[in-house]
């Protein structure tokens, strides 16, 4: 369900809320349309399905358009996405020209709402060419790019940059995954919503129902890692990590994602995962269906310390969770997991399954130290990664664009 | 008495377009040349970043010197710096150039960052708005100020420092300039070392010296 803005007061403060109005109050009546190329699933259906509602409860004339795609489309359109993250891809011009095709069906479907708006936010590379078919813009034009572009396959990249060079702004959640474009670069890192079945507070009896049905034994410390069976997330060093520990201490370990089923790579990952924990009672591995969000959240809480030993990582926003529950995060020194754990003070950056074990052992046998981490944990979220904080830039950018400055301070 | 204007502020981060450095001889290329923007928000803006409460220094340039560089040594010379001491920002860069030179002549490596993690010069758009809200009355201040948002504060208690009166917070500057005798709560602002403290720690030690004050004023009104 959504919220209004007025339900996370108790989260995050009077003021902020009323910072917020303020904002939206200098943005009353502005049309601002997001576009992106799927209503569910994944990381931006997620931002938008709580951030359009929000911006209409601030008086902004905010829409929301997903764009359609044709069978032949989305591989085109994978294949953009891997190698713009880096990936070798291969791009035929006929790929190319499904990719100006699709866009230009769905700029005739658009071209209104697109030509009328103050604002218009594209998100990731799917809707990308959408500007250049818009010839008659009135309104200016952002590119919200998700994922790291820093170091892209040069065969996509070149010709990608020239759908988006034109817009007059972009955004990327981290400045590390930024390319060199032609107009300001913006940094808004992504943020979790506290009230979503993910973050919400559950009651005892959830927990206990949640324990019982996966077996956890509640006299023994508890390590969780969330996350989809990808190598990049290292879940067998997880196992072994978790081995090392066990020489000493009694621990149970859940790795829990979802999705492997329909994902080639995945199922082989969780397969490898499946054989590396050997028929060991106290390794839970779980396949979670995709909207078992109360039930992640439940793991997350019943967890004594959260692991995310990425190789490999963008934001990790299962890591902004696991802070989010009030607990010590040990993860993987890459992406914005070095954003998010602070050594000594939200959990520990490692770099090895030894490294994971010995931070691990630490802290379980110092529970007031834990109990410190977690406390701190959940504030610095709350400052820094909550759904409040990303409107509130969304919206000084909206403001400075919208007024046409370009100077670094503006006063309304 | 003139009313105290409540203002608050929001923050975007931006690329400065300045290529990222590598090591400390780049750093220094590009700190010589940067904007006072970027210089700017290196030094004075690390509050305001997504980041833990509480990092060794209270700049970007030491904190990286220190994670990054590894050079200890180079991070205590560039942490100790108080940006607001400076007259301008060019005087600012003057010293840390100094700083850099110095440290470049002592080491017989450049030291140098691993692949990824970088120095990336960033610089902010800031949105100046008028909340609305007044404060009539010094006695009115911890009240008012405990309802800010930490964006406010940075405005008031930093920002200001950037702005006439150069060096001075704008809670104080009003008190100066206001009818009336209000020393006690003057020093008691001025007492806050700013430096030190996270952007709601600054919040809640306004409060507190604010009200011990009124504390104390009560006790001596009833002896």
């Amino acid at each position: 369900m959504i919220q209004a803005l007025e339900a996370y007061e108790g989260i995050v403060g009077t003021p902020v809320i009323r910072q917020l109005r303020m904002l939206g109050e200098k943005l009353k009546g502005i049309q601002v349309t997001h576009v992106n190329s799927t209503s569910e699933g994944g990381g931006v259906a997620e931002i938008l399905f709580w951030m359009v509602p929000l911006m209409r409860d601030l008086g902004i004339d905010a829409h929301w358009k997903v764009m359609r795609g044709s069978n032949d489309f989305f591989p085109v359109t994978k294949s953009i996405h891997n190698g713009l993250q880096g990936s070798p891809a291969f791009m035929s011009s006929k790929d190319w020209e499904i990719y100006e095709r699709v866009n230009a069906e769905n700029f005739e479907e658009l071209k209104d709402i697109l030509q009328q708006s103050n604002i218009v936010i594209v998100h990731d590379p799917q809707p990308a060419p959408l500007l250049k078919l818009c010839e008659n813009r009135r309104g200016k034009w952002i590119w919200r790019g998700h994922i790291d572009i820093s170091r892209p396959s040069r065969r996509v990249w070149i010709p990608f940059r020239s759908y988006v060079e034109g817009y007059d702004s972009s955004i990327f959640s981290m400045f590390q995954f930024a390319q060199p474009l032609p107009h300001p670069q913006y940094i808004i890192p992504p943020s979790i919503d506290p009230l979503s079945p993910k973050n919400i507070d559950l009651n005892e009896s959830e927990l206990e129902s949640v324990r019982q049905q996966f077996k956890l034994d509640p006299k023994r410390p508890l390590l969780v890692q969330i996350s989809r069976y990808d190598r990049f997330k290292d879940p067998i060093g997880v196992i072994e990590a978790y081995r090392m520990i066990r020489r000493v201490l009694p621990v149970q370990l859940v790795l829990a994602g979802g999705g492997a089923t329909d994902d080639p790579e995945g199922k082989g990952v969780l397969d490898e995962v499946m054989h590396a924990s050997d028929g060991d009672p106290d390794i839970h591995v779980l396949l979670l269906p995709s909207d078992a969000h109360r039930t992640i959240n439940a793991l997350q809480r019943l967890a004594d310390i959260i692991i995310q030993k990425s190789i490999k990582e963008g934001f990790g926003l299962t890591v902004t969770e696991g802070l989010w529950k009030g607990k010590p995060v040990i993860g993987g020194d890459v992406g914005g997991i070095q954003l998010q754990v602070v050594n000594n003070h939200t959990g520990y950056l490692v770099n090895t399954p030894e490294g994971a074990a010995h931070r691990i052992r630490f802290l379980l046998q110092h529970r007031n130290i834990m109990q410190q981490m977690g406390n701190a944990a959940r504030q610095f979220v709350r400052e820094n990664f909550l759904l409040t904080r990303n409107l509130r830039e969304y919206l000084t950018l909206i403001l400075s664009l919208h007024r046409g400055e370009t100077k670094a301070r503006i006063e309304v | 008495m003139e009313p105290f204007r409540v203002i608050d502020c929001a923050l975007l981060q931006k690329m400065s377009g300045l290529p990222a450095a590598v090591n400390l001889r780049e750093l220094r290329e590009r700190i010589a040349s940067c904007s006072r923007n970027v210089l700017y928000h290196h030094f004075c803006e690390t509050l305001l970043a997504p980041a833990f409460d509480y990092p060794d220094y209270r700049n970007d340039l030491a904190i990286w010197a220190k994670q990054r560089l590894g050079d200890e040594v180079l991070a205590e010379r560039l942490g100790i710096i108080d940006p607001y001491s400076f007259s301008s920002m060019d005087d600012l860069r003057k010293i840390v150039l100094e700083i850099f030179d110095e440290r470049l002549s002592e080491a017989e490596v450049i030291p140098s960052a691993k692949r990824g993690y970088e120095f990336y010069f960033m610089e902010t758009t800031i949105v100046i708005f008028d909340t609305g809200n007044r404060i009539n009355h010094p006695d009115e201040l911890p009240t008012c100020i405990q309802n800010m948002t930490s964006s406010s504060i940075y405005f008031h208690m930093l920002e200001a420092r950037r702005r006439p009166i150069i060096g001075l917070d704008d809670f104080s500057t009003w008190l100066q300039t206001s009818e009336g005798s209000w020393d006690h709560y003057i020093s008691a602002i001025r007492s806050i070392d700013v430096m030190f403290f996270t952007l709601t720690e600054i919040k809640n030690e306004l409060v507190r010296v604010l009200e011990a004050v009124q504390d104390t004023s009560r006790s001596v009104g009833h002896q």
